[in-house]
């Protein structure tokens, strides 16, 4: 593409989006994005269907302006709970959550979370601008992937969890099997049979992501704190700063353009990838830090990346919606019955037939991303008071939201028995030591792997050597080897030494 | 503080009894098919993964008695106990009862869950706990909860039956 | 989503109004919100079909018609949640073919399509053709037989899932043709689509398509339909092919659970056949490669018997499972 259409394009986009409705629409989708990332268990894909009808009184731009920032702002708002709180509403805050929790413990909330946002901010105009300029090729990049591909990609992220963890490297890789099998309860969607359901309705259709990841984080949290004498409302004790020092910044800018690219690669791939790049940032930065070892105990660097991808990935999911029309995932899905509730049929023709939607709609992401910052940093110092608390009322506040939201996901009552179990269980892990992340990932990822490796040994006619010829397999499948040597060696020797010692 | 069996042992036990149950469930109870190479099986990937946890376990328990392991610390049993049940009744309570009384009930057995609880202070928090849940959840968002009883709930409609 | 709590209201309701109140709740139907049960997550077909539908509908009765999603079990939750409805005429199932006349005859299925509906309408036909993948080097449909012929399972073809009208549609190619084309199920026809534009998969039928057919990515070989499609008005049908009574169509449906008034399914037919001849809902379909049959409550059933019978006997044929 020429400079001079990217220019004109750029024009038209800012046209559109910056007329007086569309703004408002966009502020909108925004402001209802950010409310229910914050509210725990409201999830942009409920709030998106229940929008969906009012959609149609909107002109189409309009319509997939507000559709659109009710995704990304439900991401900023994700990590403000999950920062706070320790409560991660979104697959994408998980990893947030790690590190982002702890510096709220140790008084930092404030420059967490703005750093989040600006790193979020950034990740997000880099990424619009990847769109604009590269839309095209990129989707060619992700039409590389083949089903073999995509389940090596996700050996890789599992091994990536495995790096992640601070612990023990066999406890680890236990949580993260335990995750998949997990994961794999319910009804097999290739086959119909049911698997570890003993016979109840409510577990067919399987667990949701939201119910044990704030049964095993935000509860198990809570019981353990309302236990500890010693914690004493640890975090209300001491609020520094609510913006990042020089040095955050200085120590932040690497990882947030690293997560950029990361999270950006990742978000194109229309399979699931894009869970992947905030776990794939964070291993990453862990990787290359330092001082690996402080990982978990409030790095910002954890934060910082982590958020940038996952924003990143955020915006260029919207690349194979835009481009191919194929929904990269649920969200995606509600954007694409919005365009046709306004007879636009999603496909490789709207960039040419409906250039005004196509390049006003990824403007607007940037508008929008810029209305985020603008209005989450001011926020931040109202979030931040809310840690003030006490910590005996804060935590019957939790319970209540996770309770409600786990209830309002699908208005099963079961499901908030289900929290409950995941509660007890994310208590034990707690004091077992084993950290509950790799868990949840492999919970992601699981089902997938199951569905991409009976693809490739159906289109392989069976002969799993189909791993090791596609090259593009086989690079993740090697790197995926270098990097869990690269983890045990070190591990391996410890141990020895340990033994040596008894 | 280094012991044999701590941390480590404990949750390889745990990850034992979980693989191996889940082997006995795929096998015995749920009974799935394996498949062929071309189509694996629905069980293929369920079977592979229950070994591989017990196999982790294993070695955990291996790396315990042979390396030592962290001793465990004390369980918090009363609120653990007390946090489990408050959501119990929550979730036995919001669609039969409706959410005053499912929210009234949990909320205070959470509270009982800490000695700090201060009772009158609670009693307020309650009150704004009821007007949030009430306003934001029912009202702003619209969520189909009823507010007061409606009816009796589906559990005890069985349990009667 | 909300199925216990609607019971419980709607039971409730049913009790105290007792019955012989039917009639004359009939008459002013419908005088509350009307929900629409899809057995499928949003987004999908069936969801792009019924939106325009829910639309129009709310406007010409005056009351919301909602759609309510619920997924799951290959549309079986959805289905046996709109059969357990109360039927009071504020209930209905919108679903296509697949969880009425295909998936009984693969599976046990907690509701019966005869005995636990009532047929209320049609609400539309998707119209489309089996698609191929330009690397295989086949420019028609004679071709790609040809090549089937010649390397025995060698294509493949993407379906929507196991037991859907999209790989029933293989199966009788298959059948028809005497040819042997790999099955790959896929979860929806989006994931599939994802699949075939690289060439991963070659083959396909299902609208989603369209668009990289009119877009030159990919060939489509016939029309899946009794006549040709004005939007392809070059590419021949499965009978002009040869092979007669080759289609398995795929029919989008409004079912009432049983025992609803007939007074109501009645009204509500009538309103569907109205809204269905207009210009502007021809329009709206045609947007989606869609055109909407007009039936009799009786009609359809006497349909739906029909094509029960002859997808039992393909799959019984074909020797299609579920496994």
């Amino acid at each position: 593409m020429d400079l001079d259409s990217v220019f004109s394009n750029l024009a038209l986009g800012f046209s559109v989006a910056l007329s007086l409705k569309n703004l408002f629409w966009c502020l909108m989708g925004a402001m209802i994005g950010t409310a229910i990332g914050v509210l725990p268990g409201v999830g942009p894909v409920a709030t998106m269907a229940l929008l969906l009808p009012i959609t149609y009184f909107l002109t189409p731009e309009g319509a997939l302006i507000m559709l659109a920032g009710i995704y990304y702002g439900a991401q900023y708002g994700g990590s403000t709970t999950a920062i706070l709180v320790n409560l991660p509403g979104e697959a994408s805050s998980v990893v947030t959550a790690l590190d982002g929790y702890e510096m709220a413990k140790q008084g930092r909330a404030g420059p967490a979370l703005a750093i989040a946002a600006l790193g979020s901010f950034f990740a997000g105009t880099v990424a619009t601008f990847a769109i604009v300029l590269a839309a095209p090729p990129l989707t060619k990049l992700a039409q590389q992937f083949a089903p073999a591909d995509y389940f090596s990609l996700m050996v890789l992220g599992l091994v990536l969890a495995v790096v992640m963890a601070s612990g023990s490297i066999v406890k680890a890789m236990g949580m993260i099997f335990l995750g998949m099998l997990l994961g794999l309860i319910g009804t097999d969607v290739n086959t119909g049979n049911t698997r570890f359901t003993f016979g109840i309705g409510d577990l067919f259709d399987g667990i949701g992501f939201v119910i044990v990841a704030m049964g095993v984080f935000g509860i198990a949290e809570i019981i353990k704190n309302l236990g500890d004498p010693e914690r004493r409302d640890l975090v209300s004790s001491k609020i520094e700063g609510l913006m990042p020092t020089k040095e955050d910044f200085l120590r932040c800018q690497w990882p947030v353009v690293r997560g950029t690219l990361i999270g950006g690669l990742l978000g194109i791939l229309p399979g699931g990838g894009a869970v992947l790049g905030s776990f794939a940032s964070y291993s990453l930065e862990k990787k290359l830090s330092a001082t690996p070892e402080k990982f978990g105990k409030g790095m910002i660097e954890g934060v910082a990346g982590p958020e940038a991808a996952n924003n990143a990935a955020a915006q260029t999911s919207f690349i194979p919606m835009l481009t191919l029309g194929i929904p990269s995932n649920a969200v995606m899905a509600m954007m694409i019955g919005g365009m046709m509730i306004h007879g636009i049929v999603p496909g490789p023709q709207v960039m040419d037939q409906k250039p005004e939607l196509f390049w006003g709609m990824i403007v607007s992401m940037w508008l929008g991303n810029l209305m985020l910052v603008v209005l989450n940093l001011p926020l931040i110092g109202i979030w931040v008071k809310m840690l003030l608390v006490p910590y005996r009322l804060l935590a019957i506040a939790i319970l209540f939201f996770c309770c409600i939201g786990v209830y309002s996901l699908n208005n099963l009552w079961s499901e908030v028995l289900f929290m409950a179990f995941f509660g007890v269980l994310g208590y034990a892990f707690v004091k077992l030591g084993c950290e509950p992340a790799p868990l949840l990932l492999g919970f992601l990822l699981g089902p997938l792997m199951e569905v991409y490796m009976r693809r490739a040994m159906l289109l392989s006619r069976g002969d799993p050597m189909v791993f090791l010829q596609r090259p593009l397999s086989l690079a993740f499948l090697i790197v995926s080897a270098v990097v869990l040597i690269l983890v045990l060696l070190p591990n391996m020797r410890k141990a020895r030494e340990e033994a040596f010692q008894e | 503080m280094r012991t044999r069996v701590g941390q480590d042992f404990a949750t390889g036990l745990l990850f034992i009894v979980i693989g191996v149950g889940a082997i006995l469930t795929i096998q015995f109870y749920d009974r799935l098919p394996m498949g062929i190479p071309q189509r694996p099986g629905t069980g293929v990937l369920p079977l592979i993964l229950s070994w591989c946890l017990v196999g982790s376990g294993g070695l955990l328990i291996i790396k315990a008695v042979l390396a030592g392991d962290t001793a465990l610390s004390r369980f918090a049993w009363r609120p653990l106990f007390l946090v489990t049940i408050a959501i119990i009744a929550f979730g036995l309570l919001v669609d039969g009862a409706g959410l005053v009384i499912a929210m009234v009930a949990a909320l205070t057995l959470c509270a009982l869950g800490t000695p700090e609880t201060r009772w009158p202070e609670f009693a307020v928090f309650l009150v704004i706990m009821l007007a949030v849940g009430v306003g934001v959840f029912v009202w702003l968002l619209g969520m189909p909860i009823p507010i007061g009883p409606v009816r009796m709930p589906d559990w005890l409609s069985v349990i009667l039956r | 989503m909300h199925r216990r709590k609607f019971l419980g209201l709607a039971g409730a309701t049913v009790a105290a109004t007792a019955v012989p109140a039917a009639g004359t709740r009939a008459a002013g139907w419908p005088d509350k919100p009307v929900k629409l049960i899809l057995p499928y997550a949003p987004g999908g077909a069936t969801d792009l079909l019924a939106r325009p539908w829910s639309e129009v509908l709310s406007k010409a009765f005056g009351q919301q018609f909602v759609l309510e999603h619920r997924g799951g079990a290959g549309g079986m939750i959805g289905t046996e949640a709109a059969a357990k409805a109360a039927p009071d005429g504020y209930t209905f199932l919108f679903t296509p073919n697949a969880t009425m006349t295909v998936l009984p005859s693969l599976r046990k299925t907690p509701y019966d399509p005869i005995k636990s509906f009532e047929p209320v309408g049609r609400t539309g036909d998707l119209v489309c053709g089996f698609v191929i993948h330009p690397s295989v080097g086949v420019k028609n449909f004679k071709e790609m037989v040809e090549y089937a012929k010649k390397n025995p399972g060698k294509l493949s073809y993407g379906s929507a899932g196991l037991g859907t009208a999209t790989q029933l549609r293989l199966e009788m190619l298959k059948f028809k043709a005497g040819i042997d084309i790999l099955h790959v199920p896929y979860r929806g026809s989006a994931d599939a689509l994802n699949d075939l534009l690289p060439g991963n998969v070659h083959m396909m039928n299902e609208i989603n398509v369209l668009p990289h057919v009119k877009a030159g990515k990919l060939i489509l070989l016939n029309i899946n339909h009794s006549e040709r499609n004005p939007d392809f008005p070059d590419v021949p049908t499965l009978t002009e092919h040869g092979l007669k009574d080759a289609d398995v169509p795929i029919w989008y449906s409004i079912w009432a659970p049983a025992g609803t008034p007939k007074e109501i399914t009645t009204a509500f037919n009538a309103k569907l056949v109205e809204i269905a001849k207009t210009d502007d809902m021809k329009a709206r379909m045609r947007a989606i490669n869609s055109q909407v049959p007009v039936q009799t409550p009786d009609e359809m059933r006497d349909y739906l018997e029909a094509d029960t019978k002859r997808n039992a006997e393909l799959i019984k044929a074909a020797n299609i499972k579920l496994e």
